[in-house]
């Protein structure tokens, strides 16, 4: 339902954007086919800002040395220094640096921090001095865009006034320069100078600045030192900081070590719970099999909440040595730890798994079997059909309901005829019940239903009652012409018990096939209570949405004679009124006269107006015209003031959208 | 006052988050209460332990992003929604509206500026972001830069810089990032995924990703005409357009009129190629990779651009219903079968009903082998955990960096009609300077990285 609300807001916003699309011109190419020399005219003219602007994004993909000095004489203006930079910066002319340096100082505010960040940007190391003075501006934006400007150069020149600098940064500067000096650590490592990126964020890490800054300084140090790094990873687990050891955490998903797991496995043992369901999510994500003791530890026993994280990561892990744990915590009297186990080992891989399923299926507890029936199911375990369909002759009817579901989905075709002959020697109603939902699933979810329906009709002579019946429901849910050719078929039957399943099954049909069959059944009824039976499965047919309306409401004048008595005319009025359109208004509109049924016809009329007068879809003129005097009779018979209020009113806004024709 | 992100994350204090909240809701004071509490005091310091909850505020939240806001991190009670940044009026007051009265209370704070924002709002563990395409990239870098988490709608960058800088940003600070692409945490699309990634078609050698029926892969470049602009108070022009080159007003823009203009909007291949890229490449498993072809073709929007990737596998663009009833739809090709999906399919469409009997066991098996949640708020419900455990998002950084480098190479073939290829590792197209020009835009100062 979100998801259509929010189609329905983005088709809003769409059609409001064509509104102005559609007074607009269409869009155009990126390159207009002008050359450099034309590009630049236009820059160096006095045209308009718009076609300076046009001109430069051009140059910005095609301009060379050629351009770079009209271009430049825009650098220091407050409005041309943006669209100068956007023909200047991705053009890899080494003029282009000159330029930008020079313009060092010419700009002044926004256009000097401009150039700056453009200068970061095309990593010119021969402007380090000049950025290197800039971190003493008074103002802010350009000593900060010079920070990390620097940190883009990202050199041990590049770091060295943003090191000097930190001790007295001001604290409005502090985090544009930590970025710098973080920017410079990153290149440096990437350059493989690990040990002067260490050396910047040992200082970081010192200089107690702001927490993200902190966060980034602790993976740095620790994954600068590479292997060397574990002693610092130790220090900073038993950090009592929480930002400290979170850092260290999420450091740890990025290190591939099975002493670092074995660390964080020891460090389980202490810490609140925040700090162990961290370790153990982390042991977790990492997936390394050494934490498989410290995890079922952790799962076995102590608080829930840690119990619960540590089930939920085992499967990580993909061990199948944790099934024996997992197994046993299916059956822990906390239903959400049993849930927990049995989805966790449900997932884990590996024939061994299996085996432990079947070895739990054959115990003699029935919450162990009903909780291997459930985890072959989860598991997919198809080869266990055989195993399962001998279960389903339990003595425990739990056990054989629960048997017969499972078989329903993972049975093959090849098993139905097993299947089916379960079902036809079915005593009790609870298993037959499984058995046609098993044989209805599988013969659904085959790729040739046909071939079931075959073979389920085949038997239908030799069946009992209710077995019969129960057939004649799963080729209602399979569908298609052979099934309800069979149906059909049983129609005719001398027991009334088949003949009901047959009239039900028609009415549950998937499609309205079944429709003219049972409208005839009507019309030829011998007695009313038989008419009854097939309009009730009939305009149950006409009451299905996933018909087209225009269908469903000549489903209900095809029958509308045929409703005589109180019943009849209450089960097509049901039928309309789930029918929105101006046309089953009219159907109902005689039916507001009757006495027997005028409570009934007022409120199908109301409730089909409201939905075509409100919203989106208001009804047209044409169909509000058809609207006002049902809405007004109505008004007028039912005993219900409520119903009647609404009535009117719609009425009334019937006839105003009617007036506008 | 010249606003500044620069005092973020004082001194820890002794003090606990929770112990002052659990001191808070002894006090009687509402568990709503600290709104303007400081981190200091709260010795949050940037970080969300398990047990406590995450302090939301919201930077842009216009049409979509409500649709979010309130069906997906409101409901959540871990979740504590204090303030909204917008610079314009009546978007900012609606969220307010939707907050207080979800809380009851009137402690939603407005805000008109980003930096005054970040910069003060110190107590702010996460945000949700949904200003427009041009914006998305920018207001997650200083949104992380200010140590905050964020959870981004996509289009999530104008250029492939734009998605590298995102990527260094959340890396560098260790923070957690999730763009919007939520159908990577849908369950009819997950069983989709599933059947792709585990074998069931055969090795999968096509996907097709559903682009947008509206707009082209041509911008435009015009402008409408200039209005008067209002008081900054109702729409702050100059924040509006941000990084962008600056053009006059007019109120059409701040409308939804942005789409299909250069400045603002990443086509119709962006506009829902942002999530069917991703959902092509979740499927196929190459997250972290791009195809390195793209191959153009003679139309308006891209429809049947084939684009490969160095292992083969292709990805082709898609508009219409084709492959698909509904919006945002994929497609899986393998030689065993097909599976294809869209939005309003309870199940996926396959190629032969058996593929779909054991989706359920698909799904479980993913949800307990990555920890995410699947269906329902599923994707926001993920960013929150991994907000608390410091994980990776599924549609992380990354991910949206990746996906969206496929957009943009798209685009530029289309723009620059020819075919071109790109090399995913140095982030740049082979033998074509032109293209590797269009990698990135200057950024219009102060909106810079």
């Amino acid at each position: 339902m979100f998801k259509t609300k929010l189609t329905l807001i983005l088709a809003a916003t769409v059609v409001l954007a064509n509104v102005a699309l559609s007074a607009d011109p269409a869009p155009t190419p990126l390159l207009t086919k002008r050359t450099e020399a034309q590009l630049l005219a236009a820059v160096k003219s006095d045209a308009p800002y718009k076609d300076k602007a046009d001109a430069c994004r051009e140059l910005g993909i095609l301009g060379t040395k050629e351009a770079v000095a009209a271009l430049a004489a825009m650098l220091p203006d407050e409005k041309l220094n943006h669209i100068a930079r956007y023909a200047l910066e991705p053009n890899p002319d080494p003029a282009v640096d000159e330029a930008l340096r020079d313009a060092l100082d010419k700009a002044q505010g926004r256009p000097l921090v401009g150039v700056i960040v453009s200068l970061g940007v095309r990593r010119d190391a021969r402007a380090i001095a000049a950025l290197g003075g800039k971190l003493r501006d008074a103002d802010p934006d350009v000593a900060q865009a010079a920070a990390r400007a620097l940190g883009k150069i990202g050199t041990v020149d590049a770091a060295s006034p943003l090191k000097a600098a930190l001790p007295t940064v001001s604290p409005v500067n502090q985090l544009a320069f930590c970025e710098g000096l973080l920017r410079c650590a990153e290149s440096l490592s990437a350059a493989g100078d690990l040990r002067q990126a260490a050396v910047i964020y040992d200082q970081l890490r010192s200089a107690q600045g702001p927490h993200q800054v902190r966060t980034a300084a602790v993976r740095g140090a620790i994954l600068s030192r590479g292997s060397g790094g574990m002693p610092l990873m130790q220090e900073l687990l038993r950090s009592p900081d929480f930002l400290v050891f979170q850092a260290a955490c999420r450091t740890a998903l990025e290190i591939k070590s099975s002493a670092l797991t074995k660390m964080l496995a020891k460090q389980l043992e202490q810490g609140d719970a925040d700090h162990r369901i961290l370790l153990i999510q982390t042991l977790g994500k990492r997936g390394d099999a050494e934490a498989l003791p410290a995890l079922i530890d952790a799962a076995k026993a102590g608080d829930k909440t840690l119990r619960l994280t540590a089930i939920r990561a085992l499967p990580q892990l993909g061990q199948v040595s944790s099934a024996t744990a997992l197994f046993e915590m299916t059956g822990d009297a906390d239903r959400e730890i049993a849930q927990a186990a049995l989805e966790s080992v449900a997932s884990l891989p590996g024939p061994a798994v299996d085996a432990a399923a079947l070895v739990f299926l054959k115990s003699d507890n029935t919450a162990r079997r009903l909780m291997a029936i459930e985890l072959i199911g989860r598991r997919r375990m198809t080869t266990c059909v055989p195993e399962l369909l001998k279960v389903a002759t339990d003595q425990d009817p739990s056990i054989r309901a629960a048997a017969l579901r499972k078989v329903g989905e993972l049975a093959s075709t090849a098993d139905l005829p097993m299947l089916l002959d379960l079902l036809l020697k079915a005593k009790e109603g609870q298993d037959l019940e499984a058995l046609e939902q098993a044989v209805g699933a599988l013969c659904v979810k085959s790729a040739e239903p046909e071939a079931g329906v075959e073979k389920i009709t085949g038997l239908m002579g030799q069946s009992q009652p209710a077995q019969k019946a129960a057939l004649l429901r799963v080729l209602s849910a399979i569908g298609g012409k052979g099934a309800l050719q069979a149906v059909r078929g049983a129609v005719g039957d001398s027991n009334s018990e088949i003949r009901g399943a047959a009239l039900r099954a028609l009415g549950d049909w998937k499609t309205a096939d079944a429709a003219p069959d049972l409208l005839a059944l009507a019309k030829n009824a011998s007695d009313s209570r038989e008419k009854l039976v097939c309009l009730r499965s009939y305009f149950g047919l006409a009451r299905n949405t996933d018909f087209p309306t225009d269908q469903r409401l000549t489903m209900c004048r095809d029958a509308a004679g045929l409703a005589k008595s109180k019943d009849e005319k209450r089960l097509l009025l049901s039928a309309l009124g789930s029918v929105q359109n101006a046309g089953s208004v009219a159907l109902i509109a005689p039916f507001l006269d009757d006495a027997d049924t005028k409570e009934e016809a007022s409120a199908a009329v109301v409730s089909i107006s409201e939905k075509l007068l409100q919203g989106r879809n208001a009804a047209r003129a044409a169909a509000a015209t058809r609207l006002v005097e049902p809405l007004k009779k109505a008004s007028q018979v039912t005993s219900n003031a409520d119903l009647a209020k609404r009535a009117a009113a719609l009425a009334q806004q019937a006839q105003s959208r009617a007036g506008r024709q | 006052m010249k606003p500044a992100i620069s005092s973020v994350g004082a001194a820890p204090s002794a003090l606990s988050r929770r112990s002052f909240l659990q001191r808070a809701a002894v006090a009687a004071a509402a568990i709503t209460a600290p709104t303007l509490i400081p981190a200091s005091a709260l010795g949050r310091d940037g970080t969300v332990p398990p047990s406590e909850r995450i302090i939301m505020g919201g930077i842009g939240v216009g049409n979509r992003g409500s649709g979010v806001l309130s069906n997906w991190f409101l409901p959540e009670k871990d979740v504590q929604f204090v303030a909204i940044c917008d610079p314009q009026k009546a978007r900012r007051e609606k969220i307010k509206q939707m907050a207080d009265t979800k809380y009851g209370n009137n402690d939603c704070k407005l805000y008109s500026n980003l930096r005054e924002f970040l910069a003060e709002r110190t107590d702010i563990d996460a945000v949700l972001s949904a200003p427009g395409d041009r914006w998305h990239a920018l207001a997650a870098v200083w949104a992380m830069r200010s140590g905050k988490d964020i959870y981004s709608e996509k289009p999530s960058a104008m250029t492939i810089a734009e998605g590298q800088a995102v990527v260094e940003t959340a890396r560098r600070y260790g923070r957690v990032y999730q763009t919007g692409t939520q159908r990577l945490s849908e369950t009819a699309f997950m069983v989709a995924y599933e059947l792709a990634k585990t074998g069931r078609l055969g090795k999968v050698h096509t996907a097709y990703a559903h682009i947008a029926p509206w707009d082209e892969a041509e911008m435009r470049h015009d402008w409408l005409p200039g209005e008067d602009e209002p008081p900054k108070d109702e729409c702050d022009w100059d924040q509006w357009l941000g990084p962008c080159p600056w053009r006059p007003y007019n109120v059409a823009y701040t409308r939804g009129a942005w789409r299909g203009h250069y400045d603002f909007h990443t086509s119709c291949i962006g506009e829902w190629g942002a999530h069917t890229f991703a959902q092509a490449m979740f499927g196929l498993d190459l997250l972290d990779t791009c195809p390195v072809k793209y191959e153009y073709v003679h139309n308006i929007s891209g429809d049947g651009m084939v684009t490969t990737f160095a292992n083969d596998a292709k990805m082709i663009l898609s508009r219409g219903d084709k492959h698909w009833r509904g919006s945002c739809g994929m497609r899986f090709d393998g030689p065993e079968g097909w599976v294809g999906c869209a939005d309003g399919y309870s199940k996926p469409d396959v190629s032969s009903p058996a593929l779909l009997a054991d989706s359920k066991k698909l799904v479980g098996d993913y949800v307990a082998r990555t920890g995410r949640p699947v269906g329902g708020n599923g994707h926001a419900r993920n960013f929150l955990d991994c907000v608390k455990s410091r994980h990776q998002t599924v549609s992380n950084a990354v991910v949206m960096h990746r996906s969206m480098s496929a957009v943009h190479a798209a685009n530029i073939c289309m723009w620059l009609k020819r075919d071109l290829t790109y090399d995913p590792v140095k982030e740049e197209f082979v033998n074509d300077a032109e293209a590797n020009r269009l990698r990135s835009r200057a950024m219009r100062a102060p909106y810079m990285f």
